[in-house]
């Protein structure tokens, strides 16, 4: 196969929209409602078009130094140590959210297919199948993500069909009664799904033709909008808003209120979690790959995949700290959305900004 | 050395492969139907669990043992420590997932915290499925149990089949666990279908009115489908009136209700229901024929009025005897009118016996069957 060093726009959507979902979609509706009740779409649309400028400003970024990466532009902007620095944040929210998401997919697991095998063979087992797709180049990665892509789309169009059958959709209603007061933290809630576009800082400089990327991010960011909205309006019909704040993984605890005429269809979970697993290769792959770059940017060497592996403990023992389900979600969950907040909205921006800044005056 | 990785991959095949806590299918115990009964409330063996399941062997063609299913039961403290007290009972492990039916004894029903102990229970747990039958025993659940064994069994269960197949009668409406948390989440009410045993044989029929966890009423057929016309669950039925000294007897095939609830100056819910279905029976007689226009207008008529006044019976009775809002206004309100919910939530219980419902009823036969 030859090897290519560019992705085509639809390879990069394809990416960013499996990046973006992943372990965040399954609780996403219940922590909504347990914050808005009825109203948590509103978050979810908030929250999505918070993320477009955000988007947008990582184009700009690349469009006022064509054709170098993210790196080559921080270190021409900033003091190397500084921006040394900010990419030791961005790889500690990396592994955390690496260590995150491995966790809660062990527990999902766990919960729903292997009850007797130890949460650290499931963690190890999955962590040494995404270091495979890490060490790759990106143009694998993304080929990978157009796999995926498909899957989640099957996932959900599934979902509405198995579910329009006996969903009660007066549910949904009340539309409209929303707690102003309660929006800010709906949308800190859903900020963490929203996390993993900041993939697209490694993937737009190798884009293909740049003029339309912008396009398709945005396109792909409306799909994860979308999707989202889909998920909450199923389980908030299914359900009803009492019982879905009282499920911890709605997104696929759905599954087991189906119940179709002719008992063909039944504990369906099992078809569910195959297609949950691709989801959570298609967010952790690209993530421990960005890892991987990153430290082999700071250690100034051309190629990654040296550093992907000595991740792989580190990511290993941090999951296994929290030593409950309620610790994992309350207290990573809560240190990662701070994580995901600075290196995903503040750090492009700066960046941005000094770039800006640099340009003017080299023109000047 | 490329043979030795070679050597070693292959005994990895032998050693590897397989799955490790493999139980062979007939080696599982698949529970089908659990039942619960009151032992002694204070002590910590609560309850008296029951649970059938299926005879392997005595089902499909080559069935080598007569009795189709087995009956286990056992003073514990829950449904899933039944289990373990049972393994000393029992060759194989018992096993969840396809539990069907779950069926409560009449004196649990009476106990609130026991009752959400169970459900709690089901709701938690990760095999059994969320789409359980629940149902309620006048009696003892494990009498009900009891009877059944000897009946021939289905590989699902056969109270199960009853409930679910018949699930369009409207002689008892049927009720999952989850529609059971919802219902009690939303109005505080619910219903789910009565069993009995009635000369040593199961009985499925009428109801029995829950309110926050707590049996308070059991109503009959007729209660049960004055019920389920109005929340628009009736599918199949038969109505049964007296015109002009003869039985006219009705089927339904088609029915939709409507609700509307006001609020102006109190509270007032229109119910306005239409029945659509044919002629099933009159009577052969040279003078009569149910072939014109006046006469099935009349008898329309006169069921119109039967329906109505058992409706409004049955309203009546939901109203001021049991005050419990199966009907679902509040629920109603509490989607629709959220902001005039949120006032009057608290005080729903008091509010509810004195709202003014009004019933619109509009009965059609459309055909006559083959003869005029």
């Amino acid at each position: 196969m030859q090897n290519k060093n560019t992705i085509s726009n639809q390879q990069i959507k394809a990416l960013l929209v499996t990046t973006v979902i992943g372990v965040g979609v399954l609780s996403l509706p219940s922590d909504l409602a347990m914050i808005l009740n009825n109203s948590g779409w509103i978050a979810i649309i908030i929250g999505g078009l918070l993320i477009l400028p955000f988007i947008i400003i990582m184009d700009r970024l690349f469009k006022l130094y064509p054709g170098k990466t993210f790196f080559q532009i921080g270190r021409k902007v900033m003091h190397p140590i500084a921006f040394n620095i900010i990419l030791i944040i961005i790889l500690s929210y990396s592994i955390l959210l690496l260590s995150y998401a491995s966790r809660i997919f062990a527990e999902v697991i766990k919960v729903y297919l292997l009850e007797t095998t130890p949460t650290e063979v499931i963690i190890l087992t999955m962590l040494i199948a995404i270091s495979y797709i890490a060490r790759s180049k990106l143009e694998v990665v993304a080929r990978v993500a157009v796999m995926i892509y498909p899957i989640i789309l099957g996932f959900i169009i599934f979902l509405i069909v198995i579910n329009l059958p006996n969903a009660d959709y007066t549910n949904i209603y009340p539309l409209l009664d929303i707690e102003y007061k309660e929006i800010p933290r709906g949308i800190m809630a859903v900020i963490f799904s929203y996390a993993g576009y900041e993939i697209l800082l490694l993937a737009l400089p190798f884009s293909e033709n740049n003029e339309n990327s912008l396009r398709y991010c945005m396109r792909g960011i409306l799909m994860v909008i979308g999707v989202y909205l889909i998920v909450f309006f199923i389980t908030l019909s299914q359900y009803g808003v009492h019982q879905l704040k009282r499920e911890i993984w709605p997104s696929i605890a759905v599954i087991k209120e189906v119940d179709l005429p002719g008992y063909f269809l039944e504990n369906l979970d099992g078809i569910v979690m195959a297609a949950w697993v691709m989801v959570v290769y298609g967010t952790m792959g690209p993530f421990l790959h960005a890892s991987g770059v990153i430290l082999g940017d700071i250690f100034n060497v051309k190629f990654h995949e040296l550093f992907v592996p000595p991740l792989i403990p580190i990511i290993y023992s941090i999951s296994l700290i929290p030593d409950n389900l309620i610790e994992s979600d309350r207290i990573m969950g809560r240190i990662l959305n701070y994580f995901a907040l600075i290196s995903i909205i503040i750090i492009p921006t700066i960046i941005f900004i000094l770039a800006y800044i640099k340009r003017r005056k080299d023109k000047a | 050395m490329r043979k030795r990785i070679l050597i070693i991959l292959l005994f990895s095949l032998i050693f590897l492969s397989g799955c490790w806590d493999k139980v062979e299918i007939e080696q599982r115990i698949f529970v089908s139907d659990i039942g619960v009964d009151l032992y002694e409330k204070e002590k910590m063996n609560r309850f008296i669990v029951t649970y059938q399941y299926p005879n392997i062997n005595a089902i499909g063609k080559n069935a080598t043992e007569d009795k189709k299913s087995f009956v286990l039961s056992t003073p514990c403290s829950s449904i899933f420590q039944a289990s373990r007290e049972l393994s000393t009972k029992s060759p194989f492990p018992f096993y969840f997932k396809h539990v069907k039916v779950l069926i409560l004894g009449e004196e649990l029903l009476k106990e609130e915290n026991l009752v959400r102990e169970v459900i709690d229970e089901l709701n938690r747990d990760t095999k059994i499925n969320k789409k359980i039958q629940i149902i309620a025993a006048e009696g003892k659940a494990k009498d009900i149990l009891n009877t059944n064994i000897s009946r021939e069994h289905t590989v699902d269960g056969f109270i199960y089949s009853t409930v679910k197949d018949n699930k369009t009668s409207s002689r008892f409406t049927s009720q999952t666990l989850t529609g059971l948390i919802s219902d009690l989440d939303f109005s505080g009410v619910t219903l789910i279908p009565r069993i009995t045993i009635r000369d040593n044989r199961y009985n499925i029929s009428g109801g029995c009115i829950m309110k926050n966890y707590k049996q308070i009423a059991w109503i009959d057929e007729k209660e049960n489908r004055a019920i389920s016309l109005l929340n628009n669950k009736v599918k199949n039925e038969t109505i049964d009136t007296i015109y002009k000294g003869d039985l006219v007897s009705y089927t339904v095939t088609d029915t939709r209700a409507n609700k509307k609830v006001r609020i102006d100056d109190g509270i007032k819910a229109d119910f306005s229901i239409q029945i659509e279905g044919y002629l099933q029976g009159y009577i052969l007689d040279q003078d009569k024929t149910a072939f014109r226009n006046e006469v099935l207008k009349e008898m329309e008529e006169v069921m119109e009025r039967e329906v109505k006044r058992e409706v409004e019976k049955t309203i009546n009775k939901l109203q001021k005897t049991y005050k419990a809002d199966i009907i679902g206004i509040g629920e109603h309100l509490s989607k629709f009118e959220p902001k005039e919910w949120k006032k009057i939530k608290g005080s729903w219980d008091q509010i509810f016996p004195h709202i003014e419902i009004n019933v619109s009823l509009d009965i059609k036969i459309r055909r006559t069957g083959l003869t005029k």
